[in-house]
């Protein structure tokens, strides 16, 4: 098994999008740290600037002001060595096949062919989804196809793994599903994970601590930890975090759990 | 097949065929016309077979399809490498644009004069008409194609790792590949048909030659079936393409 | 240089791109004119290639003089063509596209014809109209209908659903439907159809006219290729660019007028 993830740390990071004439502020002096091998997600009001924190996060570009780190060092643009990233949309190339689409990940990073073969054929096993390897992604239904993106990821072993609302399109069953599979994985492969979702729900039952994001100009209103015991959905200490969470987002507590 | 496939796809374009067949021979007869201005059906048939056994005839046709082939190749590839540049590199785009935008309205037929003035009316000068002719087409179709790539895909491969030049040939040239395979067929009928207009002009072989030579001759029926020729090149090879984009390109 | 580089990009996007644009025409014109100077001191199977300034020369010449009167002739080609080709087209595309058994009977025929660019069927024209301005404005009329049909028999067919159960609802007659529904519709499509035929029609009046040699842009075009004159042969070309674009643009403004919801995109087409 590979070493499991660092840790990121996020200081004082505020960013403006110029676009135009029009400069936009969209995050306000974001602070956290998710310590190593921890599962941080971050949930916050749509448009926010979480998917603008996940591109910070991947060295993509540099924020207007402030500091990432990982691993100690700061982030370097455009190294992605030790990522692994999955979208709300799979993104799979329609033009190759399930086990294809693992393996042009594993070549890109400088895998031989054969090798990137036979680790993803081992992957897509492990994961359960080895009967689909030859299959291209026209085939396969949206959960299916959010798997292979996900494995996709994992397969290359990020030590750090960011994670854009990767269950938001999918219909809700599924996505209960996804989340137990996702967590089994993480527990086997231990990276560091920033997991944006809107699903609170979702941030409970998957995260180790939860970064609530203000509206826009987003900044951290609070981090919430999330124990073992609050999990348990049928639990009461879901609920009472599910209420916390929600107050903290300016929501109503009393309207129904999602 | 159903019935009413059967009768749609089937049945009632013969029916159309022996229509038009019945009209043609129809105003033959209710005119009158010489054999030189309309010939009946049967002969423009007979003398359409009497062509494929002839050399002459297998070597005309060779020699257009010849041009049009090696003109295709050179103006394929070009036009989707430059084609490519311009949808990857915004600066060239720029820059491109209106040189290919004032281009676009001289079409290939308006060059032929200029291409028998640099190179008479050789093998050469039919290949760089087409050339230009395929390239065109592929250059606008390519680039368009290209900035129009989904772009989560493109997202993706970042992410992976990959860097401008990878991304833009592992990932962008293959998503834009089913359009460029429409457009390559389209590229190859206009590519054809320049062929044939320009050996109408000014030729010293082909098969636009031999038909003007029969027109000139007034010999309609060798017209007609050379006609005839055109079209049949002209599917052949769109079908051939169509087969191969499908066989390789095609995830859809 | 650096200094250069952050000017520019804190220019406003749209200067960014004029900028480049007429760089990459200025480019362009450089190169060519490079090009000339080379291939004049006999270099290779181009060797007559005029300067950009001599073609222009050319051009200012040519428009003082005959351009107007060769203009005049090959417009005429291609308005008459266009005008019958896409008439014809519209009243068959109407026919085949609303009586179900005569559009299963001859569209595979249409379909099959299509593609066989009507510039194949020049020497037909050559035997059975001769030299003169008939074969040259039936050519043009079949480009231009065989690129509209397809359009007329897709309009007289689309009738949005809605549209038919309103008419129900009103209680018309089939007549009524056909003037309120399909008429308009398919005119509608004949009209972007019209608009794509500009540059097949536009194009099978060049190749008419270099063909037959009589009159118009064409066959100047010819005449002075035959004089081994290579400015004059450029500047003809321009000409022939120009007025295509000048109608495309003309076209796009009147179909923008008529049909404001309607905006097709301008595909480059033959």
């Amino acid at each position: 098994m590979s070493e499991h993830g660092g840790e990121l740390a996020v200081e004082q990071v505020s960013h403006r999008y110029v676009v135009g004439g029009r400069t936009t502020p969209v995050l306000d002096n974001v602070s956290f740290t998710i310590p190593a091998a921890q599962v941080a997600c971050v949930v916050g009001p749509s448009g926010c600037g979480k998917s603008t924190l996940l591109s910070l996060a991947a060295g993509l570009f540099a924020p207007s002001s402030g500091t990432l780190a990982w691993d100690g060092a700061p982030v370097r643009l455009g190294r992605t060595q030790h990522l692994g990233m999955a979208f709300q949309q799979p993104g799979l190339f329609p033009w190759l096949t399930v086990r294809q689409n693992v393996a042009i990940g594993l070549r890109t990073r400088g895998k031989g062919r054969v090798e990137a073969r036979r680790i993803a054929e081992e992957f897509l096993a492990t994961v359960g989804l080895g009967e689909f390897q030859d299959a291209y992604p026209a085939h396969l239904s949206g959960g299916m196809a959010q798997r292979v993106g996900i494995a996709r990821a994992l397969a290359l072993r990020p030590r750090l793994l960011l994670l854009d609302e990767p269950f938001a399109a999918v219909d809700a069953f599924t996505r209960l599903k996804l989340q137990h599979e996702l967590l089994a994985l993480l527990k086997r492969y231990r990276p560091t994970v920033m997991f944006v979702t809107h699903d609170v729900a979702e941030a409970i039952a998957v995260g180790d601590m939860i970064v609530v994001m203000s509206d826009r100009p987003a900044s951290v209103s609070r981090i919430i930890p999330v124990g073992r015991e609050d999990k348990n959905r049928a639990s009461a200490a879901f609920a009472r975090k599910l209420a916390e969470t929600l107050e903290c987002l300016g929501v109503g507590s009393d309207s129904a759990v999602e | 097949m159903s019935w009413q496939a059967l009768r749609n796809r089937v049945v009632l374009p013969l029916a159309g065929v022996l229509i038009v067949l019945a009209a043609w021979q129809a105003t033959l007869l209710a005119y009158d016309l010489p054999v030189v201005v309309l010939p009946p059906p049967w002969l423009v048939a007979v003398t359409l077979v009497k062509l494929l056994g002839t050399a002459a005839f297998w070597r005309d046709v060779a020699v257009s399809v010849y041009e049009f082939a090696v003109g295709y190749v050179l103006g394929g590839v070009l036009g989707v490498a430059i084609g490519m540049l311009i949808g990857e590199w915004r600066g060239f785009r720029l820059a491109a644009t209106p040189v290919v935008e004032s281009l676009r309205f001289v079409v290939p037929f308006a060059w032929i004069p200029l291409t028998i003035l640099w190179f008479g009316t050789s093998f050469t000068g039919k290949v760089v008409l087409v050339a230009y002719a395929v390239f065109f087409v592929m250059v606008v179709s390519t680039s368009r194609a290209i900035a129009t790539v989904d772009p989560t895909l493109s997202r993706v491969g970042v992410a992976l790792g990959m860097n401008r030049w990878r991304l833009a040939w592992a990932v962008h040239l293959r998503a834009a590949a089913p359009t460029l395979a429409s457009a390559a067929r389209a590229a190859a009928a206009i590519g054809w048909i320049a062929v044939v207009a320009a050996e109408y002009i000014g030729a010293s072989a082909g098969l636009g030659l031999m038909i003007t030579n029969a027109a000139s001759s007034l010999a309609t029926a060798v017209v007609i079936a050379g006609m005839v020729v055109i079209g049949l090149v002209g599917a052949g090879v769109s079908a051939l393409i169509g087969w191969l984009a499908r066989a390789r390109l095609d995830y859809r | 240089m650096r200094a250069l580089g952050s000017l520019h990009a804190r220019l406003a996007p749209r200067a960014h791109a004029w900028i480049l644009g007429c760089a990459g025409v200025a480019i362009g014109l450089a190169v060519w004119t490079l090009m000339a100077h080379v291939l004049a001191t006999g270099g290779g199977v181009i060797n007559r290639l005029p300067t950009p300034a001599r073609v222009l020369a050319e051009l200012t010449r040519y428009a003082s003089g005959d351009l107007w009167r060769d203009l005049l002739f090959s417009l005429r080609v291609f308005a008459l063509g266009w005008a019958i080709g896409a008439a014809s087209a519209t009243i068959v595309g109407l026919v085949l596209g609303r009586v179900r058994w005569l559009g299963s009977v001859f569209i595979p025929i249409v379909e099959a014809i299509r593609p066989v660019s009507s510039i194949a069927w020049v020497p037909l024209s050559i035997v059975w109209f001769g030299f003169g301005l008939g074969g040259k404005v039936f050519l043009v009329a079949l480009a231009v209908f065989l690129v509209v049909i397809v359009y007329a028999i897709d309009g007289s067919r689309r009738v949005s659903p809605a549209l038919e159960r309103t008419a129900t609802m009103l209680g018309m007659n089939g007549w009524q439907r056909f003037r309120s529904l399909v008429l308009p519709g398919t005119l509608t499509e004949v009209l972007i159809g019209s608009r794509v035929a500009l540059m097949a029609g536009w194009g099978t009046v060049i190749v008419a006219e270099l063909v037959a040699a009589d009159s118009g842009l064409g066959a100047h075009l010819i005449s002075v290729e035959q004089s081994y004159d290579g400015p004059a042969v450029m500047a003809a070309m321009a000409c022939f660019g120009i007025t295509g674009f000048l109608m495309n643009a003309l076209f796009v403004r009147v179909e923008r007028r008529i049909m404001p919801w309607r905006h097709d995109s301008n595909e480059a087409g033959s």
